[in-house]
């Protein structure tokens, strides 16, 4: 009899893993709780750059019609046991259950922040949001914009680097950079967390004029005074603020309780991406705690490691990351290392700013799996080396 | 991330090079209170420095910088909360 594989949640991870299983071997179930598929980085594209470009697909069209499609939300998740419950009261069994259920924002864990996110709007929410900021960054007319992500973990890392720079391009094309104080706060050391990387941004953002803050870890943002305060002390007042919102989890009731922490991601393994103490249960993509960028490529490549360790093989995750880096004015890098090799140095230029580009074009491809002998030289071809040293 | 008994909180952040055993250090700061104790594993050599900056700019203690060959092991306590 095949094998009973259920999938929760049908984002980038869930679509990938779902169309990598075979068919003769395994009934797979994708567990659903929208099925409205949204290409996120995208949000940027509408955010800070006032394009309209289609983010959105139904999901029915990308997974295989070897997939059962449950549109429903997944509520309770007894590993014990084996069963999911669904907000629909469905009671759904597997052999195998994978976790793919990403993460969301939450302002609501900063004071303050509910109030100022539903004014200015983010671009890690929804088209929604991302359409609000762009309506205030269109007509900004001069004063202090800060930006930075309020909590150590964001979805993309690049991400907050990427919008102070495509701010500041948009605002030099509507001529209202020289009125503009463009400040970026950040929770780390320097403006990006990894030291290869940073040290190709951080030149970048002093020559384009960008102020930084280091080590400042939002606390509370006073939206009557448009003033937010660090964990550390220090104060920052604002006239438009791009507050990338802390995230969480899945709001999923687990038994047993302790495979998930404090901000509801699951506690997996990080090279078998098995679900702590569990056999039958994998995590992968943006819902797991993994020590690794929340990026669509880790919920790719993780999707895979699972496909293959699901039909018997051997597999594990490396920690490959891979992320580009826009920017502005048309180039990019990309952020590349795992666990064993540190993220290396890459200048940005217009050649990757084409791969980035292209890679948008056939994001929907990638997720059908259509392109995957593509995708396989990619990574094998851009694969980090220097192994990492003790000393 | 985990609770190792009263007020102490391991932190394993071995293999993590991308955002990097920053981020664990900054997101266990954020959950912490005065009189903490937080155990930070990484491997990743450039979390020396890192250590160092964020001790003096956020006034908390490091009790003990660890290089154990496998793993580098700190020992911060949070003093200003
Ligand atoms: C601005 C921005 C830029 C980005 N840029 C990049 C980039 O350049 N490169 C890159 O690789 N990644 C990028 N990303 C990140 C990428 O989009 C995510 O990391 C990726 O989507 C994670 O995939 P996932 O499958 O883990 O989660 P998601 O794709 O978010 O999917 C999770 C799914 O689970 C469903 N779900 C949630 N809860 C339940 C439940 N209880 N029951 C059932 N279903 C549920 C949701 O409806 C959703 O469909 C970017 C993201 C943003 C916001």
């Amino acid at each position: 009899m095949a094998e009973q594989v259920l999938i929760v949640g049908g984002g980038d991870g869930g679509t990938i893993l779902a169309n990598s299983l075979d068919r003769r071997r395994f009934d797979v179930t994708v567990l659903a709780a929208s099925l409205a598929h949204t290409f996120q980085r995208g949000f940027l594209d509408v955010a800070l750059r006032g394009r309209r470009p289609r983010l959105v697909r139904d999901e029915g069209r990308l997974v295989g019609s070897h997939v059962r499609l449950v549109h429903d939300r997944a509520t309770a998740i007894d590993l014990n046991a084996g069963v999911v419950a669904t907000a629909g009261g469905a009671r759904l069994e597997y052999d195998h259950l994978v976790i793919a259920t990403g993460m969301t924002t939450d302002p609501s864990q900063i004071p303050g922040l509910t109030e100022v996110n539903a004014r200015f709007g983010d671009y890690h929410t929804d088209i929604a949001q991302a359409k609000k900021l762009w309506a205030h960054l269109d007509t900004f007319n001069g004063g202090t914009i800060a930006l930075g992500q309020s909590s150590p973990i964001c979805k993309c890392p690049p991400s907050p680097v990427e919008g102070i720079l495509l701010i500041d391009e948009l605002l030099r094309a509507h001529g209202t950079r020289e009125r503009t104080r463009l400040v970026f706060f950040t929770p780390y050391p320097r403006p990006y967390p990894a030291e290869g990387i940073n040290d190709v941004v951080a030149p970048i953002l002093e020559q384009r004029g960008v102020e930084v803050l280091p080590f400042f870890d939002v606390d509370k943002i006073d939206p009557e005074a448009s003033t937010i305060t660090s964990i550390e002390g220090d104060e920052l007042h604002y006239d438009l603020p791009v507050v990338i919102p802390p995230f969480v989890g899945a709001d999923i009731a687990y038994e047993p309780g302790d495979v998930v922490d404090e901000g509801r991601f699951v506690i997996t393994d990080k090279e078998s991406l098995r679900v702590k103490g569990s056999d039958t249960a994998f995590a992968i993509g943006d819902a797991s705690n993994l020590p690794t960028s929340k990026a669509g490529v880790g919920a790719h490549l993780q999707a895979k490691v699972v496909a293959k360790t699901l039909a018997g093989k051997r597999a594990t995750f490396d920690g490959r990351t891979n992320c580009s880096l826009d920017v502005g004015h048309g180039r990019a890098t990309y952020v590349i290392g795992s666990y064993q090799a540190p993220v290396a140095r890459a200048a940005p230029n217009r050649l990757k700013y084409v791969m980035e580009w292209l890679l948008g074009r056939f994001f929907w491809m990638s997720l059908k799996g259509t392109i995957d002998p593509v995708f396989d030289i990619y990574f094998k071809v851009t694969e980090p080396k220097a192994p990492k040293r003790q000393q | 991330m985990q609770q190792t008994g009263s007020g102490r909180t391991l932190v394993d952040s071995r293999g993590s090079s991308c955002p990097g055993p920053i981020t664990d250090l900054a997101l266990a700061y954020r959950r912490s209170k005065r009189g903490d104790v937080i155990e930070l594993w990484a491997t990743d050599p450039g979390v020396k420095p890192d250590l160092q900056a964020w001790a003096s700019k956020t006034r908390n203690e490091i009790v003990s910088i660890d290089d154990q060959g496998d793993k580098i092991v700190a020992v911060l306590k949070i003093v200003n909360r």
